[in-house]
């Protein structure tokens, strides 16, 4: 149940590149998230609908792209894709490996709308 | 969208719009936190360890009974993490050993902020050790490194063996698993260590796990023994391995 805290840090993140930028409204978010982050997507999409109230993200849409879990075995260095409880080489069924990809939870990308210039009212 | 049309390009401000690729960790503010605790306790010449489990299986009866067994030998300090209450922390008190309550409200974990605001009433010189006892909860606590070294998991035989399964995530951070009340598997026979070993060397790590009761003395010399190596093998070398979360956050 951190997601809530988890995008008040995200959209604090967005807001310091919308303000570096001169931007005033964010259209979209994309951020990836790993099996092994410690997140449910779901349950981050309905804490985002409410964190996001009230801010330049507040109509901000929010894409979150599930990323594979990545394995390397220590044994046999065959790379493969695992599941989170079970992460076991599937090539020689070696009991250490390394987490190549599938813990992370990070942002991606955001898509800002810049403030239009001012027209040059005619002479 | 297809380039050939135009149908990709919002009518008339196509200008005005701006992708910017970051690929920044969500969590980054509480790692540089976590980092700069770490600092601290690095310059301070203290080990830390970060207790987790689930609500009850014993992070506090296991704390008493090792200022018990270790108060003659270093100095020992406690930061609690509780929803409610500073129960957790006059216990810790009446052993002699300074504790810090950091109520949570109905945040389910601790984050690097708050163990740093406790920081600023808990003196650090001179100590030896110090246990962070983060909220019940096998879920949030794994996300949020605190700028602890070693991150250490109660699995009480009260709970299923399965748990390493169930919560790979905290499982998968842990330097050492502890299973706790022990002293209770002759009674509850549904729990198997064999089997919660299996579960736990299936999220391919070798994490070692160990026994105690912390309600009988002899039960904890394990639990000893793997604090007096690590309190040894970090004081020399103040950069030891780190665990997953801080690894993590260095990445």
């Amino acid at each position: 149940m951190h997601e809530l805290s988890v995008c008040q840090a995200l959209l604090r993140q967005v807001a310091e590149i919308a303000d570096a930028r001169g931007a005033h409204i964010v259209e979209r978010i994309t951020i990836e998230v790993g099996p092994l982050c410690g997140l449910e997507p779901e349950l981050l999409a309905g804490a985002f609908a409410v964190a996001r109230a009230g801010g330049c993200a507040a109509g901000a849409a929010l894409d979150i792209e599930s990323t594979p879990l990545i394995i390397s075995c220590l044994s046999c260095g065959a790379r493969s894709e695992a599941k989170p409880n079970r992460l076991i080489c599937s090539a020689c069924g070696g009991f250490r490996a390394r987490i190549v990809a599938g813990d992370e939870l990070r942002l991606r990308r955001v898509e800002l709308t810049m403030p239009q210039p001012e027209a040059v009212p005619a002479p | 969208m297809c380039q050939t049309c135009g149908c990709s390009v919002t009518p008339g401000n196509d200008t005005s719009k701006v992708v910017v690729d970051v690929l920044q960790d969500l969590l980054s503010a509480n790692n540089e936190v976590a980092a700069h605790n770490r600092e601290h306790f690095d310059a301070h010449g203290v080990l830390v360890i970060n207790l987790m489990s689930s609500p009850g299986a014993g992070k506090t009866a296991l704390l008493e009974a090792t200022i018990v067994a270790l108060r003659d030998r270093y100095r020992i300090a406690v930061i609690e993490g509780d929803l409610q209450t500073d129960n957790d922390a006059a216990r810790i008190r009446a052993h002699g050993v300074p504790a810090i309550q950091i109520t949570t409200g109905t945040a389910c974990h601790l984050d690097a902020h708050l163990v740093h605001r406790a920081l600023h009433d808990l003196p650090l010189a001179g100590l030896d050790l110090l246990f962070i006892e983060n909220v019940g909860n096998l879920v949030c606590p794994a996300s949020f490194d605190l700028g602890q070294h070693r991150n250490v998991t109660l699995l009480s035989v009260t709970e299923g063996d399965d748990k390493p399964a169930k919560y790979p995530v905290i499982f998968l951070a842990s330097d050492l698993v502890v299973l706790s009340k022990t002293d209770l598997l002759e009674v509850l026979t549904d729990f198997d260590p064999e089997r919660a070993a299996g579960h736990l060397r299936a999220l391919g790590r070798e994490t070692p796990m160990i026994q105690t009761a912390a309600r009988r003395a002899p039960a904890l010399g394990p639990w000893l023994n793997w604090l007096e190596q690590q309190l040894g093998a970090w004081r020399p070398v103040a950069q030891a391995p780190q665990s997953m979360i801080a690894a993590r956050a260095g990445a």
